[in-house]
């Protein structure tokens, strides 16, 4: 397995196709096993996608193209903006509340960052925010989707480490809010010493925000009737995927009457090369899970790890330090598909929860996707916002030490991320 | 030195559940037959991967083996199935009865010549299921409309069909919560699933059809398996009959203490119901799917041996 | 040679259209069956048929996908190097996939007819072989797809050739 590392390395920087790359080198695994046939590398291909639980992903990403199209990005926008139009930087926390309403439509921080900095990103520029600043808004905003359901890395981290989706949702809604918290004030004040002003003079009356509340009342439902639904036991994830689509397509049909056949297509399609680029990545990794199960590394590492300290804690710390640098280099999708299998059984022994262990991996090995060298949401807007990764960097530590502060409050008070689930679920 | 042979070994059961001790019984007894010449690896919770895709690699030669059932074996020799319906086996005693009569040994046969199976045992019984309900039943009628998961196979959809059920495939994992808020009325299981998912908490009766006697083969590939050497061969499937033997019996044993643990917890168990009109109903399943006479023929057999 | 250019054009809207029907029948179908449970009418066979569509969904959207240059790559050592380094690095990387899809469906074909004894569990005499399929037939798209991006690479002289795909929808 370490030439297979080895080269997945090696394909990565040479800039191969991420899927492709995971997936040639996982086939060089059955090249060096002469007595497994050729054909088993293509039935674990195939296999992945005969997993009824991973069709939550399709699903979800569907339902969040569809919410796109019937326009609830401009309405929950225009709301976002009522809310946060009287704060310094005024801009800047409408991505924040932005990505925090969007969390619930959408599940990807590189879509929603992307997004954001297309249609916030050229006012922003002209009313003067530094483009590195603008970027690291709304990557770092971005994140805030990943915690609040529905969310592909947790719908993952739960099918592969069997850890109730309904019980991850509802364990990242804290975690998520708190993020928008701290990014909040983290705008306010580094937009007081940027002289990034309000939009307005006055918080906006009631009676101004009340209207868009209205307005954008389907999609700010949308995450709780998700949890609810979970909780009541009515509908397994890939159900509660097509149920949001379903939901998307009647508020688009009824309630906003914005979706036509037109941009219905447009919307299938769009979907299609998304799914097929996540899902054509998760089908290739199944090469490299194979080799990892078949060597039998999951129950070496845990047992090599638990050799290192006898303090839980210390071990859970080294397990957050390894997946933040991990994360540097690899992207998170990829780290849960690969590593989930591994870290869950570790977790179990450590006597960790595993929805407090799940919602904080995400969100770590997530935190990668900011970072240099290999951070994709980051080159996403960077090459939006036309700035450099080193723009970038300066204007965003900020935001990366406030991400800091939330994981190291949602690792130290696990209550955060499990008061609601224990609350809905029952421990 | 490492071994010559190594057999990756999976199963989906808990690492609690007694075949697993079964099974690292087994491995450990091969591994000190054989002196480290041949070592089985046990994968418990389908850690390798899911039961329909081993079968598949175990056909294509992969020196891995699987835990598994006559509905899945009933797709390459459809009669197979027959052993996975409604009252066919009731002992262990029978099980044992059965695994010398030559129509089994003939399936054997086919599994390995035709389709790469070698089944090395054939006498792991997890125990009788039983109907698990909210609802009091006493008869096939009291089961009507009532949805009771089973697994998704044709042989356990017509059999809980017969039995008056509406059988409902759904994830064993996700039985609690479908239970607890009325997705499904119930479930047909072994007592030991009872308390391995808690299922107490949700359910009120175990109903004691005993409509099957859940017998598992242990299946791994005939290619590898003939590349072993003779001696190998036979250590290695004398060891897997013992240990599943071994395994059956101590499961017979512990369902008495499963039994007393489930009533402390609140459940009833009802054993005065209309057995017969149950045997009666189960029939229909041999009807449903053609099976009488395979039926018909074991039965001959096995009265030949008495 | 237009006019087999105007045929694969012909194949490719199939495809993505196909994709796009499979992936709506999949969400009524998957819908479908959570309601039908509530209501006391399990649909038996909804998981295993929603699985095996969701088989050719993903393999047809991995082909179109690659058309749109939606594979996410990581480029920010390789853009730092001299032109005619990538050039060859961008050639070299295309045909080992290229090489890779190749041998998907010299073994997927096998594979097919191998698993077709193999039946989902759900639906009684519907062989799996239709799904194995899927990776064959999938891969011959995606192979012809990267033969002519590859061929465009080969042709796109150094001086001319631009560092671009930036990562999408993704994280
Ligand atoms: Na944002
Ligand atoms: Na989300």
């Amino acid at each position: 397995m370490t030439l297979v590392f080895i080269l997945f390395g090696i394909f990565l920087i040479l800039g191969m196709p991420v899927a492709f790359a995971i997936g040639i080198a996982g086939f060089v695994f059955f090249l060096q096993q002469p007595h497994l046939p050729l054909t088993l590398p293509v039935q674990l291909i195939l296999s992945e996608t005969q997993n009824f639980n991973l069709l939550a992903i399709p699903m979800f990403v569907f339902a969040g193209n569809l919410m796109n199209e019937t326009g609830i990005t401009q309405r929950l926008m225009r709301f976002a903006s009522v809310l946060t139009g009287h704060m310094y930087g005024g801009l800047a926390q409408v991505s924040v509340v932005l990505s925090t309403l969007m969390g619930g439509v959408t599940g990807s921080s590189i879509a929603d960052a992307s997004m954001e900095a297309r249609i916030l990103g050229p006012t922003m520029t002209e009313k003067g925010y530094n483009r590195g600043y603008t970027a690291a808004v709304h990557a770092f905003s971005s994140l805030i989707t990943i915690a609040i359901p529905p969310g592909i890395g947790l719908v993952l981290y739960g099918s592969i480490g069997e850890v109730s989706v309904g019980r991850l949702f509802a364990g990242g809604l804290v975690p998520g809010l708190l993020m928008a918290l701290f990014f909040g004030i983290t705008v306010s004040i580094t937009s007081r010493k940027k002289g990034y002003l309000p939009e307005r003079e006055k918080r906006a009356p009631l009676k101004e925000i009340l209207p868009e509340f209205a307005h954008s009342l389907w999609a700010i439902l949308f995450p709780f009737l998700l949890i609810f639904a979970l909780r009541f036991g009515w509908l397994v994830p890939s159900e509660a995927g097509a149920f949001a689509s379903v939901y998307a397509l009647v508020v688009g049909i009824v309630a906003y009457r914005e979706l036509k056949w037109d941009n219905f297509k447009r919307c299938v399609k769009s979907t299609i090369a998304d799914i097929g680029m996540i899902m054509f990545l998760i089908a290739l990794s199944a090469l490299v899970s194979y080799g990892l199960k078949w060597e039998m590394i999951p129950q070496q590492l845990t047992q090599a790890l638990l050799g290192i300290s006898s303090s839980p804690s210390v071990i859970f710390a080294l397990i957050l330090v390894f997946l933040l640098i991990l994360g540097m280099f690899i992207d998170s999708t990829v780290i849960i598909l690969l590593l989930t299998a591994i870290l869950v059984p570790i977790a179990r022994q450590l006597g960790l929860d595993l929805v407090y262990f799940g919602v904080i991996m995400v969100i770590t090995c997530a935190t990668g996707l900011l970072t240099p060298p290999v951070g994709l949401t980051m080159y996403a807007v960077c090459s939006i916002m036309e700035c450099s990764v080193a723009d970038f960097m300066k204007e965003g530590w900020p935001f990366l030490v406030s991400l800091i502060i939330v994981i190291a409050l949602i690792v130290l008070f696990p209550q955060l991320i499990l008061f609601v689930p224990n609350l809905l679920f029952g421990t | 030195s490492a071994p010559r042979y190594v057999l990756r070994f999976n199963h989906v059961l808990a690492p609690t559940h007694p075949y697993h001790a079964g099974f690292e019984k087994w491995a450990q007894r091969v591994y000190e037959r054989t002196n480290g010449g041949l070592q089985v690896l046990v994968f418990h919770s389908a850690q390798l991967g899911v039961e329909e895709d081993i079968l598949e690699q175990i056909r294509q030669g992969v020196p891995v083996g699987q835990n598994t059932d006559a509905a899945r074996l009933g797709n390459y020799v459809p009669g197979i199935a027959v052993l996975n319906a409604p009252y066919f086996v009731n002992s262990i005693e029978e099980v044992v009865k059965l695994n010398k009569l030559p129509i089994i040994q003939q399936w054997e046969t086919e599994l390995a010549e035709k389709y790469g199976f070698k089944v090395l045992s054939f006498n792991w019984v997890q125990g009788y299921r039983h109907f698990m309900t909210n609802k009091l039943v006493k008869t096939p009628e009291d089961l009507k409309g009532l949805r009771i998961r089973t697994p998704p196979a044709p042989i356990w959809q017509e059999s809980i069909r017969a039995l008056g059920a509406v059988p409902t495939a759904l994830n064993f994992g996700e039985v609690y919560t479908a239970i607890q808020q009325g997705a499904i009325d119930g479930a047909e299981l072994v007592y030991d699933n009872i308390t391995g998912a808690n299922l107490f908490e949700v359910l009120d009766y175990v109903i004691e059809t005993k409509h099957f006697l859940l017998v598992n083969f242990e299946v791994i590939s005939s290619k590898w398996f003939n590349s072993l050497p003779k001696e190998y061969q036979r250590i290695l499937e004398e060891e897997c009959d013992r240990a599943g033997l071994e395994t059956s019996y101590e499961i017979e044993r512990n369902t008495e203490e499963i039994k007393k643990y489930v009533q402390e917890k609140g459940m009833k168990i009802i054993t005065d119901i209309d057995m017969e009109a149950f045997k009666k109903a189960g029939e229909g399943a041999y009807k449903a799917l053609n099976l009488m006479g395979v039926r018909d023929e074991v039965m001959k057999q096995m009265q030949a041996i008495e | 040679m237009n006019k087999l250019k105007k045929v694969y054009e012909a194949v490719c809207r199939v495809e993505e259209a196909l994709a796009g029907f499979l992936l709506v029948v999949i969400l009524v179908l998957v819908f479908a069956a959570a309601v039908g449970r509530t209501f006391g009418h399990p649909i038996s066979w909804a998981m295993d048929m929603s699985v095996f569509l969701f088989a050719w969904t993903v393999f047809f959207s991995a082909d179109v996908a690659m058309r749109k240059d939606k594979h996410v790559n990581v480029d920010f050592l390789v853009s730092k190097l001299p032109e005619k380094v990538q050039y060859y690095l961008k050639v070299v990387n295309y045909l080992i996939i290229d090489a890779f899809i190749a041998f998907l469906i010299v073994y997927g074909i096998p594979l097919s007819y191998f698993t077709r004894f193999r039946t989902f569990q759900g639906i009684p005499g519907f062989s799996y072989m239709w799904a194995t399929l899927s990776l064959p037939v999938g891969g011959g798209l995606l192979l012809i797809s990267s033969i002519i991006k590859t061929r465009q690479i080969i042709r796109d002289k150094p001086s001319t050739h631009a560092v671009k795909t930036m990562p999408k929808n993704m994280g």
